[in-house]
């Protein structure tokens, strides 16, 4: 486009068009006659005939999946839902209950927390564009190990960062095998980024020993599915929600801030010593 | 179903025994370790501190450890007071005032206002980002980074950042931040950031584009010595105060003291209708 220039009046069309109204395509409520979604009446069609995560996905992606990848999204949900309080953004949830702030604001705060650099829904969007651009790569004839020698990583001497191959504090990932057993029992095949994802996995363990994580499983699985890499993040936003609550209810249900009390001298101080203030000039 | 269970170890991995810091040193209480006996903000009495200095010194001695000359803080303070209210019209007051009329609980105000600004589009994300982009490109011509930001190919709606920090907004220069900007950069505490941002948005100018807030606000904060992450939490911290007060006076109203679109006004398109 070429770009507005100076003394000419504002062309504020744009905005003009969408002053005072929403204009939508996913749907909403007519009162009296029905509230849509993406085509669907969600009264007469969805309520009781579809599951939640098929709605969810719905209304996320504007298509309707088949229950069977509502179910296995459902399970995926489960592996994140760990009621362990060492977890970062669970302990969140258990902070905030010490603190009887409201659920809501417990599994808020958790899961912003989880939009993470390391793990859970902040880091499944790079996961997914990884996998998606390794395949395209890959049909261009570039091979696995080139793929893993081209990711960026910060130090020459460790081994690449990819996301979905590396876990924090564990190595291996006990959640793959049963989604594996899971998408194999509802008659998934193994599509091409899964198998890519299985070749590349191969190739981290025999070169640096690291293991392909949930995040790496279910993006592989995920592209085979058509999904973009936008809506897994939006997908899984509420992804850790359950293992907040039950950190939260856990805290909640004690007296106020006996979760996991911290004495002064539990605190390593290693700032200034004490100094007098000088007065302001 | 029979699941094959996969191996899974514990990292060779040491965490640490106990939190570090270098801000806040508590010295416990002689009869409860719990509590606190006095608190240290980078070495310094916080009741001294209290008794001393302004809210301002003390913000800045937080962040960066030292406590600010007196140019830095009137800077700090002019900023912060600039740029107080992001305004009923701007969607981080507008989250804030749309819980607080639908009977949010008024704590949650604050959060979710400054939650919508924590975005790349004028908000946190675009001040920590314009500030990297600052350190890297100080030391180069700001009038040749406007010509080739300006060569790049845009969308052809909505509002264009060509360079993080500035851009426009409805399609025009936003005149608020440059006129802030024009009166910091009179301050004897404004430095090569304000400068070189200021050429930029006066290069901009011709295509109706300028300082945008997160840009001043990156500008200052490099002039300052702030770090980019403290940058992007600063700017929301700055605009706080607006977001709650926008909130806060529509948390008594009734339903109806803000819009509610009658079917005119929210249009549904006929593929998302059943048919």
């Amino acid at each position: 486009m070429s770009l507005p220039l100076k003394h000419k009046k504002t062309d504020t069309s744009f905005w003009d068009k969408r002053r005072g109204v929403i204009h939508t395509k996913n749907g909403g409520l007519v009162i009296g006659e029905a509230v849509y979604s993406h085509g669907y009446d969600m009264m007469e069609d969805l309520v009781g005939q579809a599951s939640y995560f098929q709605v969810m996905v719905l209304n996320v992606t504007g298509r309707l999946p088949e229950r069977r990848l509502a179910d296995w999204l459902e399970a995926l949900f489960i592996c994140l839902s760990y009621p362990d309080a060492r977890i970062w953004c669970n302990q969140i949830g258990s902070l905030s209950g010490t603190l009887r702030a409201t659920p809501v604001a417990a599994i808020s705060s958790g899961i912003l927390a989880s939009d993470s650099r390391m793990y859970g829904p902040g880091v499944a969007q790079r996961g997914m564009e990884f996998i998606i651009q390794a395949r395209l790569a890959q049909q261009e004839g570039i091979t696995p190990e080139k793929i893993i020698d081209n990711y960026p990583r910060r130090h020459s001497e460790q081994p690449p960062r990819i996301p979905g191959y590396f876990r924090p504090v564990a190595l291996g990932d006990e959640r793959i095998a049963p989604m594996e057993c899971l998408a194999n029992h509802l008659g998934f095949k193994i599509g091409d980024h899964l198998a890519l994802a299985y070749e590349i996995e191969k190739l981290m363990r025999e070169i640096y020993h690291e293991r392909m994580n949930l995040l790496g499983y279910c993006t592989a699985f995920l592209a085979d599915q058509n999904f973009h890499a936008c809506d897994i993040y939006r997908l899984l936003s509420i992804w850790v929600s359950s293992g907040i609550n039950a950190c939260y209810a856990e805290a909640a249900d004690q007296p106020p801030e006996s979760f996991f009390p911290l004495q002064c001298e539990d605190i390593d101080y290693q700032g200034k010593p004490r100094r007098p203030v000088p007065a302001r000039n | 179903m029979v699941v094959q269970k996969q191996k899974v170890v514990k990292r060779d991995e040491a965490f640490a025994h106990q939190t570090k810091t270098k801000i806040w040193q508590e010295i416990p209480s002689e009869q409860n370790p719990y509590l606190t006996e006095q608190c240290r903000c980078h070495g310094y009495d916080i009741l001294e501190l209290a008794q001393k200095r302004s809210f301002m010194d003390v913000l800045f001695l937080l962040f960066q450890g030292e406590l600010p000359n007196p140019e830095q803080a009137e800077l700090l303070e002019m900023l912060f007071i600039a740029l107080i209210n992001p305004g009923p019209r701007h969607p981080a007051c507008r989250a804030s005032m749309n819980a607080a009329v639908s009977r949010t609980n008024t704590a949650h105000l604050l959060p979710i206002g400054l939650s919508v600004l924590s975005g790349t589009h004028l908000g946190a994300q675009e001040v920590t980002t314009s500030m990297r982009f600052l350190a890297e490109n100080l030391g180069h011509d700001p009038v040749v980074m406007a010509q080739e930001a300006l060569a790049s190919e845009y969308p052809d709606e909505g509002g264009l950042h060509p360079i993080p920090g500035f851009g426009n907004r409805f399609g025009g220069i936003d005149l608020q931040p440059l006129k802030i900007a024009t009166i910091l950069m009179g301050h004897a505490g404004a430095g090569a950031g304000l400068a070189w941002g200021s050429k930029l948005a006066e290069t901009l100018e011709l295509h109706q584009m300028g300082w945008l807030t997160t840009g001043l606000a990156a500008a200052t904060f490099t002039d300052l010595g702030f770090s980019p992450w403290a940058g992007g939490g600063l700017f929301q911290l700055m605009n706080a105060p607006g977001i709650l007060a926008h909130g806060l006076e529509l948390a008594d109203k009734p339903i109806n003291d803000m819009p509610f679109l009658d079917k005119d006004h929210y249009v549904i398109a006929p593929e998302a209708q059943k048919n």
